[in-house]
């Protein structure tokens, strides 16, 4: 019966004290003004865009009650075939059947914007997780081998650096289509390799230099469990706030690559202000009067990019020590 | 020092011949190539056709087509271009350098000038609202979809209040009957910058050597003021000055962008760095000291700041040079960026090579001239 | 009187709440007098050299007293003072060596001309070559090679840095240097030899000084008068041989009998247990109740009044120690 002392399971109490740690984490969040406003806006722009299938259903029962055309399809609304018949010109300025209005091609903005909200999110995820797990794993290497290991990743590192990297996308988009998918794992990639290695190598070394390190040695673990049972763990919140940062980075790489027609995305924010900018909508003589084919995607692109750094910001200034509040 | 910087320069050499060979192979694999595309017209008989591959190295296998490229590179010859043909890369590159490079040099100067300034005031007054302001707005600029930005002061500028031309470099109408050509004008505006840009380091450099603030001032602002006097002076007796005058209004919109969109990278490292630096015991001496608000702030805190903010310049190059090419398609801007993206449409291949290698030659160049400026900087490090 | 500090309260503001750091804090200092305040560590005080200094951090609330500073024209209240007349007053009147002397110099200007600022920031007609003049004969007063003040921070050994600062605390021909453990990061021999400088330096000069140190050796040394701090107030005020002698309040008698070669015949060495006070809350009534000995009811319900209960001799016990008494402090 002394067992029933000890009634909790190892697992439970760690669940308990993760959950302390994030409860304490999140009262020093919400002092955060920025990095609030950050997490709102992206909480936002999920709901948005998971919202999409809605969009259709509520605009047709609103305003197409009485087309069969557009009522039993949901053709009008379609993010990339779609065409509204009823209107004159396309593009036409925003209505209440189509609240961003249409462009060159008789589509609705607001819902190309939503369809393409999801996508941005998984780019931008993606290309982040990527960049920070290789980031990560080489950093935490890197400090914990030194020598020809560290040498090498860190001139590697160099010459990745060397590289513009937007400049070396528009060149590989000649070599290949650059599908949603391969254009998220080429970025993360890229960036995996480059300065992200310097900074959590940094981070690595201060960890490695702790006395856990030499425990764990001495007990004969291996090289692979300590850097993963012990040096990564404790550089993880600093890889998470890049991640941060890597997600606008990957979005606003995604989007001008899109715009510049290099990228093979079927949709995304950067694909609208493309048309409009293909179709010549976008500057020339009428600059600035078919504001709503680039203006909202441009305001997203922007928004969902800055509130990734704000909150990255708000999460460094809980992570970093030097940026805490005495 | 010397030792070391002969160290560096080995260093960045080897580096450079590692991206050279990296870039050329990497062009080189691009599926299709100008050369096929244009071989492949009809008209074209068979002879000329294999005149034209031998003219352009195609008749020989890729890896001694790389290895006389490298040679070439060794004397600074980057081959012919395809779609300018029969014009030499360096001259394509040395007809646009300039203008990037005054495109660059001045955006960078500028927003590291408002990013050091705003940062120190920021870190100073933490959580004031100097703080919260700049660096609100400073990660809206710094994470804003640049293409948005691009147009917006476009239309701002040139549509609504007129004041500004759109895009392009030069005004094709006024300079029909211009007596020189714009290249020989914006050259002259370069030297014109460059002097003016000697003059303020000189007097920067004697004003530290002056004791009191005012008379710091002084001197730099009587010097920097009678050189652009000057100047002004000297351009309007030349009768060249509408054609400056144009190219400068032409200049301002892309700079602006390009300020506004990078200024809050150094903003934030500067205020960073600051809030470190703040908490030192030198500060805190200082302050005890007796000294000024302001001095503490600028001579002691904001001075120590300033390394990491050469760090954060050289991180930062590849980033500026991809602004840059956005920039300068956003606004026709007839520079490196630009013929950078004509290039890889018309898969002019070597002019790309070209492009690519002189930027990586750039970026080594500035991370040379920031190993000088860390020793500079800080007397702690001597190599 | 060149200063004299009256009921001397500052608080921090924390989330928590207030850290109580100087609570009531009163005494006088005299031309070329020499004060010691000793305390553990954490007790508040650096935190009274930055409340007169006005040096605090953002969080610092002044929440009362005064500071009658006496530069020879009349006393002015440092307390009341604008930020910018404050200025003329730092370093001028009131000098500090601080507790991280090895931070203390910049590190990207030479140590001259460091000191060479801080001449020319009160004395702005002083011709450089006599502000140079000026710290060269620093330098020799301190015992520093005068051709080294054109070096940087980091060619100084950590002594030579600690000579420069004290050298740079004289620039100004201070009234008064407050030390902040000047010697803590340096090994012992070098430790007592800059004491013994400083204090033979403040003694040619005739300037008054506030040492302060949680080792009570190093005060001794030193101090005319001593100051005995617990958690944010003063406990007993006396000058050094009374102190030693005969000292009243408990805690400093714990911390004699804790310091055994000065105490002579009696060479037990005990150290007081338990913990100083968390200064968020600290304890009502006397604030050393939990660890003294003598504690009663009484103590822990009302604090004890800072007397002056013989000549010069200030007090806050409810039960002073009297001559010949033992109180033994015995471990948990
Ligand atoms: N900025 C601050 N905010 C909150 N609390 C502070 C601050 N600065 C100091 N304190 C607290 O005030 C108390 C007094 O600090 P102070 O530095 O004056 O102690 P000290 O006696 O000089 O200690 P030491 O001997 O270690 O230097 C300490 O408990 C400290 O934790
Ligand atoms: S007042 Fe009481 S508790 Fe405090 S020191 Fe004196 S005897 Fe001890
Ligand atoms: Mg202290």
């Amino acid at each position: 019966m002394t067992e029933m002392v000890v009634a909790e399971p190892l697992w439970k109490i760690r669940l308990k004290l993760w959950i302390r740690s994030l409860r304490t984490g999140w009262e020093l969040f919400k002092e955060k003004k920025l990095a609030l406003f950050g997490l709102g806006v992206i909480i936002f722009f999920a709901i948005f865009g998971l919202l999409y299938p809605l969009y259709p259903v509520v605009m047709k029962n609103l305003f197409w009650k009485h087309d069969s055309f557009g009522y039993q399809t949901f053709m009008p609304y379609d993010p990339i075939v779609g065409f509204d018949p009823d209107i004159m010109s396309h593009p036409s300025p925003p209505s209440l059947r189509h609240p961003l209005g249409t462009d060159p091609l008789g589509r609705d903005i607001l819902a190309m914007i939503m369809y393409s909200t999801p996508r941005e999110f998984v780019l931008g995820i993606t290309a982040a997780l990527i960049t920070v797990i290789i980031g990560t794993i080489i950093g935490a290497s890197a400090a914990y081998y030194g020598g020809v290991i560290d040498t090498f990743f860190m001139r590697l590192a160099d010459i990745v650096m060397l590289f513009p990297s937007l400049a070396l996308l528009m060149v590989l988009s000649a070599f290949m289509e650059l599908t949603l998918f391969r254009l998220a794992l080429i970025m993360g990639i890229l960036a995996g390799f480059g300065s992200i290695t310097l900074v959590l190598k940094a981070q690595a070394l201060t960890v490695k230099v702790r006395p856990f390190i030499d425990a764990a040695k001495s007990t004969g673990a291996s090289d692979a469990y300590i850097i993963f049972k012990h040096i990564i763990p404790n550089i993880l919140p600093l890889s998470f706030l890049y991640m941060m940062f890597n997600v606008t980075g990957a979005i606003f790489t995604e989007a001008v690559l899109s715009f510049l027609g290099l990228a093979n995305i079927r949709m995304s924010w950067g694909v609208i202000i493309q048309m409009a900018e293909s179709s010549g909508y976008l500057m020339g003589a009428s600059i600035g009067m078919y504001w709503w084919l680039w203006l909202p995607a441009g305001v997203c692109i922007t928004l969902l990019c800055s509130s990734f750094y704000f909150l990255g910001r708000g999460l460094e200034e809980i992570v970093n020590p030097r940026l805490r509040k005495r | 020092m010397l030792k070391f910087l002969g160290k560096r320069v080995l260093q960045i050499v080897v580096l450079l011949f590692i991206y050279v060979t990296v870039v050329y192979w990497l062009i080189e694999a691009m599926p299709g190539s100008f050369v096929d595309q244009y071989l492949l017209n009809p008209k074209l008989t068979p002879e000329i056709r294999e005149n034209l591959k031998r003219q352009f190295g195609f008749d020989k296998p890729a890896h001694i087509r790389y290895l006389i490229y490298m040679k070439n590179f060794l004397t600074l010859d980057l081959g012919i271009s395809f779609s300018y043909f029969p014009t030499r890369v360096t001259t394509i590159i040395a007809e646009r350098l300039p203008r990037t490079v005054f495109l660059f040099v001045t955006s960078t100067l500028v927003s590291y000038v408002l990013g050091y300034n705003l940062g120190k005031r920021a870190a100073w007054k933490r959580s004031g609202l100097l703080d919260k302001t700049t660096t609100f707005v400073g990660i809206v600029f710094w994470t804003i979809f640049l293409p948005l930005l691009a147009i917006f002061n476009i239309w701002l500028f040139g549509v609504i209040l007129k004041i500004l031309p759109l895009n392009q470099f030069i005004d094709p109408n006024l300079w029909k009957s211009a007596p020189l050509s714009a290249q020989t004008i914006f050259i002259r505006l370069l030297l014109t910058a460059l002097v003016f840009l000697i003059v303020f380091l000189i007097a920067l450099l004697i004003s530290n050597r002056l004791k009191t603030i005012p008379a710091k001032k002084t001197v730099l602002y009587t010097s920097s003021i009678t050189t652009i006097v000057v100047s002004i002076v000297i351009w309007i007796l030349s009768g060249y000055s509408t054609y400056a005058w144009d190219i400068i209004k032409h200049m301002v919109l892309p700079v602006l962008t390009l300020t506004l969109y990078s200024f809050a990278g150094s903003m934030l490292v500067m205020r960073d760095t600051m809030l470190d630096v703040i908490r030192e015991d030198y500060i805190t001496t200082a302050k005890a000291k007796g000294l000024p608000d302001n001095v503490v702030r600028d001579k002691h805190a904001a001075r120590n700041a300033l390394l990491p903010l050469v760090t954060n310049f050289v991180i930062s190059l590849g980033f500026t040079v991809g602004g840059g090419i956005i920039t300068e398609t956003m606004f026709s801007w007839p520079g490196i960026g630009r013929a950078y993206l004509e290039a890889l449409n018309t898969q002019d291949t070597p002019l790309l090579i070209g492009l690519l290698v002189f930027t990586g030659i750039f970026v080594l160049i500035a991370h040379l001239v920031a190993d000088v400026l860390y020793a500079v900087l800080d007397p702690r490090i001597r190599y | 009187m060149l200063l004299s500090v009256r009921d001397l309260r500052m608080y921090y503001k924390t989330k928590m709440g207030y850290v109580k750091a100087v609570d009531g804090i009163s005494f006088d200092l005299d031309q070329g007098e020499s004060l010691g305040i000793v305390g553990e560590s954490g007790c508040g005080k650096t935190s009274i050299s930055m409340t007169i200094l006005r040096l605090l951090p953002d969080n610092a609330e002044f929440k009362g007293g005064s500071v009658l500073f006496d530069m020879g024209n009349g006393p002015v209240d440092l307390v009341n003072l604008p930020e910018s007349e404050m200025r003329k007053y730092r370093w001028r009147g009131i000098s500090m060596i601080f507790q991280a002397a090895m931070n203390s110099l910049n590190p990207v200007y030479k140590v001259g001309d460091q000191i060479i600022e801080a001449i020319q920031n009160h004395f702005p007609d002083m011709p450089l070559d006599k502000a140079r003049q000026k710290v060269a004969e620093l330098f020799t007063l301190v015992g520093l090679d005068p051709s080294r003040m054109d070096q940087y921070p980091h060619q100084y050994s950590g002594g030579m840095k600690q000579r420069a600062v004290i050298a740079m605390a004289l620039a100004c021909d201070p009234k008064i240097i407050i030390a902040d453990e000047p010697t803590t990061a340096l090994d012992v021999i070098v430790q007592d030899r800059i004491l013994k400088e400083i204090r033979k330096i403040q003694r040619k000069l005739n300037m008054a000084m506030i040492y302060i140190s949680h080792d009570i050796a190093v005060i001794a040394e030193v101090s005319d008068k001593i100051a005995v701090m617990y958690a944010g107030k003063f406990v007993e005020l006396a000058d050094a041989v009374t102190i030693f002698k005969q000292p009243m309040h408990p805690y400093t008698y714990g911390l004699m009998h804790a310091f055994p070669s000065t105490v002579g015949e009696k060479t037990e060495l005990v150290t007081i247990p338990g913990e100083p006070p968390n200064l968020l809350n600290p304890p009502k009534g006397c604030r050393f109740a939990p660890r003294c000995p003598k504690a009663d009811s009484v103590c822990s319900e009302v604090e004890p009044e800072y007397r002056e209960l013989e000549k010069n001799h200030f007090v806050a016990c409810h039960h002073p120690v009297q001559p010949k008494e033992v109180v033994r402090f015995y471990a948990e």
